[in-house]
């Protein structure tokens, strides 16, 4: 019996089969395809690095050219939106595109690069000028003044304060 | 609650941990198998064992053993501490622990005196001795140098053919090798050997990531029900950190625990049709199933890998439109689902190659510790869902399908009656969707806590053990997928078979070879050159 209802299914759904390649396959709004890095926006916080699972995404500084460099790897990423949840800028953001095969390693790869700033005492770059504006609004008022020194000669000059300070020198 | 106390209390444990959802006991050694052996006459069933190096908390090396106690809606956790790297085996009582005390040994490098069977799992024959890779000194990037190995002689029983099914077979979708011993069509033995896929999941998650990246690797698990164990895990650590998750949340990932239900439950259809040679079957179901796989990527934003959880919550909310738009795909979806499946079942030609075919008893189900469909083929009255409710289930109210026979049609039917119960558990828990947050960030993560988190996947209870170590680090990681409790049940369904119905009773466990090796594609880094001698001293 079982096997006459069947073909008559078959026969009334038809094809389902998608014309795909021929004609684009539609995605849901709020898809996870690829994900891509707005350069104007990105500030090279490392959040997006840190958070990401597969560390498709990976920030490093190269100080010689002064310039820290924001690398994403589409062939290592899962797809995972970690990096658009965790970004404070909105600058990365997963696109609807998919298809992602190619014949060149090359089309995997983004790199976003962003100047550096120098230390005042030690000339060594430290972080980006995005991501010092764009902390600089955290900052108090007595913090300003040391905005463009490198995290060590901060540290520094800070235990030297204390200690030379009025009064202070006596329970360092 | 006093039979299990009682039991704990009169060999002497320390209990550690007692709460409504765990009891984790240290026991000394000589009094384990006692222990073990009437917390298993208790009804209680073996779930697995972890073997964990705690020589970093001063502890040494130690092996947890988690037993389900449904009837007291509780995890029981024996845990046992090595003397001198030695721990008295309980296998001989409950044979469900073998797999387990030989990971251990394998990973961590514990022996237990009196194991029946002291052979490797896990690691490769040319892997050389006294190299665990669990252990806290090994890295997870670290390619120890091969050794020699040569298969030892096997004897040779006159009138008895040796079939190997796998590595690489048509019937099977994942490397794995059943050794079938035939006498003319009839199967007289079977040898399961596995793992092949092992890439060390647990140790690059215990190394490299952090609390809130293992989720996605979690998910990576299974290819089919990775959500569950993405889930599984999220649980335990909240678990351990004593976490609050917004109501909303938990609704949402009972959504998305039964749709990943229905999606399996019916590829699992298409392939048992396939194997069956009904293919027209298989096309339909699969064809169903499209719609499943295009509603999860509404909900979530991918088909498959949905990456909805973080601890303490989910990431994505579900809101009125989407609402709608799952019931209008169920409406369609169930009555067709519904057509399909019992006009399959309908067919007499399915059906007795189905029936009286792979039979597993109930006692050696119990003694194996089976878990989902299997068992509940087999009579064993088990679901985690009811028995210890996590997410939305306590909420929700749903039939648990028992079947007495323990053959494929059982597990059929299970199946065919769980897809029903899927649909209406979603339809609930979109009805009552409460308001709120989806997501507590607000939490810190204690040091060394132990956690426990279990789902009904569709496959069975998928159970994942979580050490914390403070900061936004795990310990210890162990995932233990429901196929790892389902395969020593094979051989024993096999017994007796026709050689020709082998395909189908493999696959009427729903296996899942990959996730039970843990697999995880990493970058396979170079072998080390240097020889064994020099890295064992620098190990």
């Amino acid at each position: 019996m079982g096997r006459f209802k069947l073909i008559v299914k078959a026969i009334s759904i038809g094809k389902v089969t998608e014309k795909y390649p021929f004609v684009p396959l539609e995605v849901p709004e709020g898809f996870r395809g690829k994900p891509v890095i707005d350069p104007e926006k990105c500030i090279g916080c490392t959040s997006c690095s840190n958070a990401c699972p597969p560390q498709a995404l990976q920030v490093y500084d190269e100080p010689e050219r002064g310039v820290r460099v924001v690398h994403l790897f589409i062939g290592r990423c899962i797809f995972c939106a970690r990096c658009q949840d965790v970004c404070p800028t909105g600058a990365i953001k997963l696109t609807k595109e998919f298809e992602l095969a190619t014949l060149s390693e090359e089309d995997l790869h983004q790199f976003v690069e962003l100047k550096m700033v120098r230390c005042e005492e030690c000339d060594r770059p430290f972080d980006t000028f995005r991501h010092l504006l764009y902390s600089a609004k955290e900052l108090q008022p007595w913090e300003r003044e040391m905005m463009f020194l490198c995290p060590e000669c901060r540290a520094k000059k800070v235990s030297e304060r204390l200690i030379f300070a009025k009064g202070g020198g006596g329970f360092v | 609650m006093t039979v299990i106390l009682e039991i704990l209390k009169g060999n002497d444990a320390k209990i550690l941990r007692h709460d409504e959802k765990v009891i984790l006991a240290l026991v000394p050694n000589d009094k384990l198998r006692t222990t073990a052996e009437l917390l298993f006459k208790a009804g209680c069933y073996y779930a697995t064992g972890v073997g964990v190096d705690e020589r970093l908390l001063g502890v040494g090396f130690s092996m947890y053993h988690i037993f389900n106690c449904e009837s007291e809606k509780r995890y029981v956790i024996l845990k046992a501490v090595a003397n001198n790297s030695k721990i008295p085996s309980i296998t001989p009582i409950i044979s469900g622990a073998n797999w387990a005390e030989r990971e251990a040994m394998d990973m961590v490098g514990i022996f237990f005196d009196e194991h029946p069977e002291p052979l490797r799992l896990i690691l490769p024959d040319d892997w050389p001795e006294g190299v665990h890779p669990l252990r806290k000194e090994f890295h997870y990037n670290e390619r120890p140098p091969r050794i020699e190995f040569k298969p030892p002689k096997k004897e040779k029983k006159p009138g008895v053919m040796e079939v190997p099914v796998g590595p690489y077979h048509p019937t099977l979708h994942e490397p794995e090798v059943f050794e079938l011993h035939v006498k003319g069509e009839e199967i007289v033995g079977a040898v399961y050997r596995g793992f092949h896929v092992h890439r060390g999941l647990e140790k690059l998650a215990e190394e490299r990531m952090t609390i809130n990246q293992i989720p996605f690797l979690a998910e990576r698990i299974c290819g089919i029900c990775g959500y569950t164990h993405n889930c599984a895990y999220a649980q335990a650590v909240e678990d351990a950190a004593k976490i609050e998750v917004p109501e909303r949340a938990l609704y949402i990932r009972t959504i998305l625990l039964e749709l990943e239900r229905l999606h399996s439950h019916l590829l699992w259809f298409g392939v048992a049709f396939h194997l069956l040679g009904f293919d027209s079957g298989f096309m339909h179901t699969w064809r169903i199933r499209e719609a499943f796989m295009d509603l999860a990527e509404l909900l979530t934003g991918n088909r498959k890998t949905y990456g909805m959880n973080l601890i303490g919550g989910v990431r994505r909310d579900i809101d009125e439109e989407k609402k709608k738009k799952v019931l209008e795909i169920f409406e369609k979806t169930k009555k067709e689902t519904k057509e399909v499946l019992d006009n399959a079942a309908g067919m007499k030609e399915l059906t007795s190659r189905m029936e009286g075919v792979g039979v597993l008893p109930k006692k050696e189900g119990r003694e194996i510790g089976v878990v989902g469909p299997v068992a509940r083929a087999s009579g064993i009255d088990t679901d985690v869902r009811r028995d210890h409710p996590y997410a939305a289930y306590g909420d929700l109210e749903f039939k648990v399908p028992v079947y007495k026979e323990g053959d494929v049609l059982a597990r059929f039917l299970v199946r065919y009656e769980e897809t029903f119960e899927s649909f209406w558990i979603i339809e609930q828990a979109l009805d009552q969707l409460p308001p709120g947050d989806i997501l507590n960030e607000d939490y810190e993560l204690p040091e060394y806590a132990v956690g426990i988190g279990a789902t009904e996947a569709p496959r069975g209870e998928d159970v994942h053990f979580v050490i914390t170590e403070g900061g936004n680090k795990v310990y210890r990681w162990r995932p233990r997928a429901p196929t790892y409790n389902n395969l020593p049940a094979v051989p024993i369904m096999l017994m007796g078979e026709k050689l020709a119905d082998a395909p189908i009773i493999i696959a009427s466990i729903d296996p899942c070879f990959s996730c039970t090796d843990h697999m995880v594609i990493v970058d396979g880094e170079k072998v080390c050159r240097c020889s064994l001698d020099d890295y064992l001293r620098r190990l």
